[in-house]
């Protein structure tokens, strides 16, 4: 990473990429490593790659909701709601797995460019990835809102049980993409040079993996399809889930060491 | 860590096969330790399945490392055992080269060109 000079002239999108990698190098406490053109653009795929998926969430959400008032709509018994937003879901997860299929492609053409390969000989696990204090807390997270969507369904009234399935949809359709995500962050194959190049990809993927672990459609999707219609007891635990998820979130982000500690920790034991 | 260079005489399976042997050999990868699987290598390393099937399988053959079916290969206990081959060939060695009358520089010149053809020559003599 350190052999490449920076290119003083190039088009401008690229400029820009080197300057963000400059950037991010130094964040990460990188900074007398010079940001190579393989560093720009797998930091340049990847901003794109985050931003379609949080666009797959939103569009989950959305759909979850409008599921929803259709469910709850003046011709309740409509059957194609639930199975579109299935279908919706699926259509989802294989956006995410072309997401996916994407970045590891723009990276194997970035490693196709590279004279010199190096790897781990011990792959960076879950544990080094994500974390055990990001892995508990993303347990937690899903299943306090399976619970959520648990005590929901046990309640009788249909106007609480309807949104409640959709809930429920929407919530396993997040675990899936979760798990894909998941599963693409720790067998993707590294792309790497040399030590630096090889820590930078394990700053990397500990970096998506907190962004991951970030419960967006966890903490969302009960509060938009059921908060005010389920009865009171069941908002204000939704409300304890939020502020608990909330203040054990910022705990997390405050106490846990930053992902390029946590990357030299990790390439220290390999 | 493994680095795979692409510009470099000795062919990439060797290469592979050296260093892997190296890190078992000084004890960076302990006994036990889980390889990852060739697929997986192969894909870190942008080398043909083969090329680190090769590998792996000249280092069990040296008994450096066990294959244990779909659970993967690991890093052998029998790493002392293939330390203790070396030392006993090389006393036979040492045997053959007292009988020819060689001299002991020479024998150690001879070594050194069959391990460089090899690829796994120390870098200082």
């Amino acid at each position: 990473m350190t052999r490449e000079p920076l290119p003083d002239a190039g088009p401008p999108t690229r400029a820009a990429d080197l300057r963000l990698a400059g950037e991010w190098l130094a964040r990460h406490d990188l900074a007398g490593a010079r940001p190579t053109p393989l560093l720009a653009g797998r930091l340049a795929v990847r901003r794109q790659a985050r931003l379609a998926a949080h666009v797959i969430l939103a569009v989950l959400i959305i759909a979850s909701a409008l599921a929803s008032v259709a469910f709850l709509g003046p011709q309740p018994r409509r059957p194609l709601q639930l199975p579109a937003l299935t279908v919706v879901v699926a259509g989802l997860l294989l956006a995410q797995l072309l997401l996916d299929r994407w970045v590891r492609r723009v990276d194997q053409r970035a490693g196709a460019t590279l004279s010199r390969r190096a790897a781990h000989l011990i792959q960076p696990g879950w544990r080094a990835v994500l974390g055990l204090p990001y892995a508990v807390f993303t347990v937690a997270t899903f299943a306090g809102a399976m619970a959520l969507t648990g005590s929901a369904l046990a309640v009788p009234d249909p106007a609480v049980r309807r949104p409640a399935v959709v809930l429920l949809i929407g919530l396993l359709g997040a675990t899936a993409i979760f798990a894909l995500q998941l599963r693409h962050l720790l067998r993707h194959p590294v792309v790497a040079e040399d030590e630096e190049s090889l820590t930078a990809d394990v700053i990397m993927r500990v970096e998506d993996a907190r962004v991951l672990a970030t419960p967006n459609v966890q903490w969302s999707l009960p509060m938009v399809l059921l908060f005010g219609t389920a009865p009171g007891w069941w908002s204000a635990a939704s409300v304890a889930y939020l502020i608990l998820g909330l203040v054990a979130f910022i705990a997390l982000q405050t106490r846990t060491p930053s992902s390029a500690t946590v990357a030299r920790q990790a390439m220290s034991n390999r | 860590m493994i680095v795979i260079d692409a510009a470099s005489p000795v062919p990439p399976f060797e290469q592979l096969r050296a260093q892997l042997a190296r890190q078992i050999q000084d004890r960076t990868l302990a006994v036990g330790a889980r390889l990852p699987t060739i697929r997986h290598l192969a894909a870190d390393l942008n080398l043909a399945v083969n090329t680190v099937g090769r590998a792996y399988r000249e280092l069990e053959e040296a008994g450096l490392i066990e294959t244990r079916g779909r659970a993967g290969s690991f890093v052998s206990a029998a790493g002392e055992e293939a330390r203790e081959r070396v030392r006993r060939a090389a006393a036979d060695y040492a045997a053959v080269v007292a009988g020819v009358g060689l001299d002991a520089a020479e024998a150690i010149r001879i070594v050194q060109a069959a391990l460089t053809s090899r690829g796994t020559a120390p870098t200082s003599s």
